[in-house]
């Protein structure tokens, strides 16, 4: 098991341990189990309370993953996960449903994660009624309150989600998440989904909104720009597995694994004098059924040697900071 | 995303085809919902429009009521649900729907006063003749003829639908009988009349047995799929293989003929179709991520499986329930028949379709026409409305200007 964690982690709100999600896959006539898809091998992290933690990769490298099997959306294949001390994957259907006031989810899709047939009303008013019993003109008013809260305005209430824009709907989305007043939001590439100049409003939002309500968020992207402003923490995930963990401003100063080097010099900057060291991965991602031996970065790794094709690098400290962990048997 | 329900869409660009095709849908809706709505007035008032008692009849000098005093339980149950209907449409849904209308609200209010007192009346009149004694059938003209009733006031079409005269056979339309008489004598406009509540009750009550069905099993295999879904289907395969006839001819063998054995076999073999419509809506719907969002909010099963999958189903339902109303009208008719549905002084539009072919040899074109034409009107209303209301409930759909 990768210990992340320096001491100041160990008593955060959010605890993932060894996090396993593996998707069988099926063959053949009988639907067979001939391999297994992973997912997700074996993540582990830490969230203090109020802090976010920011998750990011290429696509199909497990974040969502992770983020919904945490969430206990998807049946985790091994591991643990520990919120508020309490064991997530271990809960009873009725203990589970309480704990979900306290742990939300924000999707990616604004399009897919509003009920077309609902008005926004009764969408955000839907969880205060199930779980709280709030009727009639308190749970009006509190669907008001929470759309000012998100930047909209309660007239809305009664419309439907096809007459909003993508920005206004993931507000909707976001509004819905906060009404039971939740402590950890997955934020699952809240932003992804959005022009450039909505993105930047709706990360706004979000700060915001942390600081108001002492929020807790694990922000899943695959642009380290995005993560970047909000992030305390950002753990970069290549095929399954965190390959790099630091603090926002350690990560992007002193990138220490060769792929999140290579993303910090895909990310654009407004200085067209610069002279920019581009670093171009060749190649697909491998697949997630065959993962290559070793490192599973190395057949696209620009600094490989010898020895990452053979042996599999574990998550270590830099002698300097302990809190900064990287897999590579190069720059460790 | 939301995809429409492939046939009648129309996109939103072709503005004039919208307009034209939206005119005349809400035209056809109209005369569609005052057909039915006229059915079920005729279906209500059956007694009080053909019967041969008279309202009143004065006979040595006393007045008695003898139409009143023939109303039987079936009668009083229609007229209380006409009541309670009637209630519910004027009162309670067009608030919910038509909050557009804003000023023209208090006239339709004054209107819907007015009807309600009719209605209350009705309902009052139809109570107070539960009190009355029930007493046999009299001939009532004859007492006329032969002048022991002095005076009497017969309803609009003076014959029961049971009131045979063999002297007044086959029959074609004449000024005392307005479409004719059947091979017994039976005027056909009486028993077209009071057969609109035989189709009625068999379209509307095997549909709903058959609905809730469907839904119940359409909800359950489409949203837990996998194994769940392919046993379901299995036994859903099999419902589907036994025919309706073979099981009403079993029925018949071992109970007598009535109106609900005929309901529920309609109804528990013709569910399949729906929980057909309801499991591929379901399984279109599985991965979106606003079902993930509503698990993610602790919502329960149920919560889910009613509110947030059902509405994306209700317009296939709604738009098979038409054709299912429609089947079921079909599926009696064809049954009476064969003779196993309702035996033979009942009046049922099918049974009266058959006399217009099968008796002595002659074709009896009134006997085929005029309930042959019920049972087509009361078909494509029921489509044409099961229409209207899906492009009303799919808020992205065609929205015509109401």
């Amino acid at each position: 098991m990768i210990e992340l964690a320096d001491d100041t982690h160990t008593n955060g709100l959010v605890k993932v341990e060894d996090l396993k999600t593996y998707f069988p896959v099926r063959k053949g006539l009988f639907g067979r189990v001939r391999g297994h898809l992973k997912a997700v091998d074996g993540v582990s992290f830490t969230i203090q309370a109020g802090r976010t933690l920011g998750l990011v990769g290429e696509s199909g490298c497990g974040k969502t993953t992770t983020g919904r099997t945490l969430l206990r959306l998807i049946r985790a294949t091994a591991g643990r996960v520990l919120f508020d001390g309490r064991e997530v994957f271990s809960l009873s259907r009725r203990e589970l449903r309480r704990l979900r006031r306290d742990m939300q989810i924000i999707f990616q899709d604004p399009f897919g994660s509003l009920n077309p047939r609902m008005t926004i009303g009764s969408l955000i008013g839907e969880p205060l009624q199930v779980h709280e019993g709030t009727r009639g003109r308190l749970l009006r008013r509190r669907v008001g309150e929470l759309l000012e809260t998100v930047g909209l305005s309660p007239h809305y209430a009664g419309r439907y989600p096809h007459e909003f824009s993508g920005g206004q709907r993931q507000r909707i989305g976001i509004a819905r998440a906060l009404a039971l007043h939740p402590k950890f939001i997955v934020c699952d590439e809240p932003v992804s989904a959005l022009d450039v100049s909505i993105q930047s409003q709706i990360i706004n939002l979000l700060a915001d909104l942390q600081r108001e309500f002492h929020l807790t968020y694990l922000f899943i992207a695959h642009d380290l720009a995005v993560v970047e402003h909000i992030s305390d923490y950002v753990a970069v995930m290549y095929l399954g597995r965190i390959v790099e963990y630091a603090s926002s401003d350690e990560l992007y100063q002193n990138p220490r694994h060769p792929y999140t080097m290579a993303l910090l010099s895909a990310i654009p900057r407004p200085e067209p004098n610069r002279n920019r060291r581009r670093i171009e991965l060749p190649g697909e991602v491998p697949s997630c059924l065959h993962p290559p031996a070793g490192c599973p970065y190395h057949p696209r790794c620009h600094m490989a040697v010898e020895r990452c094709g053979r042996d599999l690098p574990t998550l270590t400290p830099k002698a300097d900071r302990i809190d900064h962990l990287a897999a590579c048997w190069v720059t460790t | 995303m939301e995809c429409p329900t492939p046939d009648l869409y129309l996109p939103a660009e072709s503005g004039r085809l919208r307009f034209r095709y939206g005119l005349s849908r809400r035209v056809g809706a109209r005369s569609a919902r005052l057909f039915l709505f006229g059915l079920f007035a005729l279906a209500a008032g059956a007694p009080f429009l053909a019967n041969d008692r008279p309202y009143a009849v004065r006979i040595d000098g006393r007045w008695h009521f003898p139409l009143f005093d023939g109303l039987d339980p079936a009668d009083f149950s229609w007229l209380l649900a006409t009541f309670v209907v009637g209630f519910v449409l004027l009162f309670l849904l067009p608030g919910r729907l038509s909050q557009r209308k804003g000023d023209r609200r208090g006239m339709l209010l004054t209107g819907r006063c007015i009807i309600f007192v009719l209605l209350l009346a009705a309902a009052i009149g139809g109570l107070g003749g539960a009190v009355l004694r029930l007493r046999p059938s009299v001939d009532y003209r004859g007492l006329l003829a032969s002048g022991r009733a002095e005076r009497a006031y017969f309803a609009p079409v003076p014959f029961g639908y049971d009131r045979t005269d063999l002297a007044a056979r086959e029959r074609p339309p004449d000024r005392v009988h307005y479409l004719g008489t059947d091979d017994v004598g039976a005027d056909v406009l009486a028993r077209l009349i009071h057969g609109s509540r035989i189709s009625l009750t068999v379209g509307l009550a095997a549909v709903t047995i058959s609905g809730l069905l469907g839904i119940a099993v359409g909800l359950i295999l489409g949203y837990y799929g996998g194994r769940v879904d392919l046993l379901g289907m299995r036994l859903l395969e099999i419902v589907m293989s036994i025919p309706p006839f073979f099981l009403m001819i079993t029925m018949v063998a071992f109970f007598p003929r009535s109106l609900f054995n005929m309901i529920v076999i309609i109804g528990i073999t013709s569910w399949t179709t729906q929980a057909r419509l309801v499991r591929a809506e379901c399984l279109k719907l599985r991965d979106q991520e606003f079902l993930q969002a509503a698990r993610a909010l602790g919502l329960t099963r149920c919560r889910i499986l009613v509110r947030h999958l059902l509405p994306h189903a209700v317009a296939p339902v709604l738009v098979h329930a038409s054709f299912a109303v429609a089947g079921a009208i079909f599926l009696e008719a064809a049954f009476s028949f064969l003779g196993f549905g309702l035996a033979p002084p009942a009046p049922s539009w099918g049974q009266m379709l058959s006399v217009g072919i099968s008796s002595s040899g002659r074709f009896l074109w009134w006997l085929s026409l005029f309930p042959g034409l019920a049972i087509f009107l009361t078909v494509l209303s029921c489509n044409v409305l099961g229409i209207r209301l899906r492009d009303r409930i799919d808020p992205q759909g065609v929205r015509v200007p109401a």
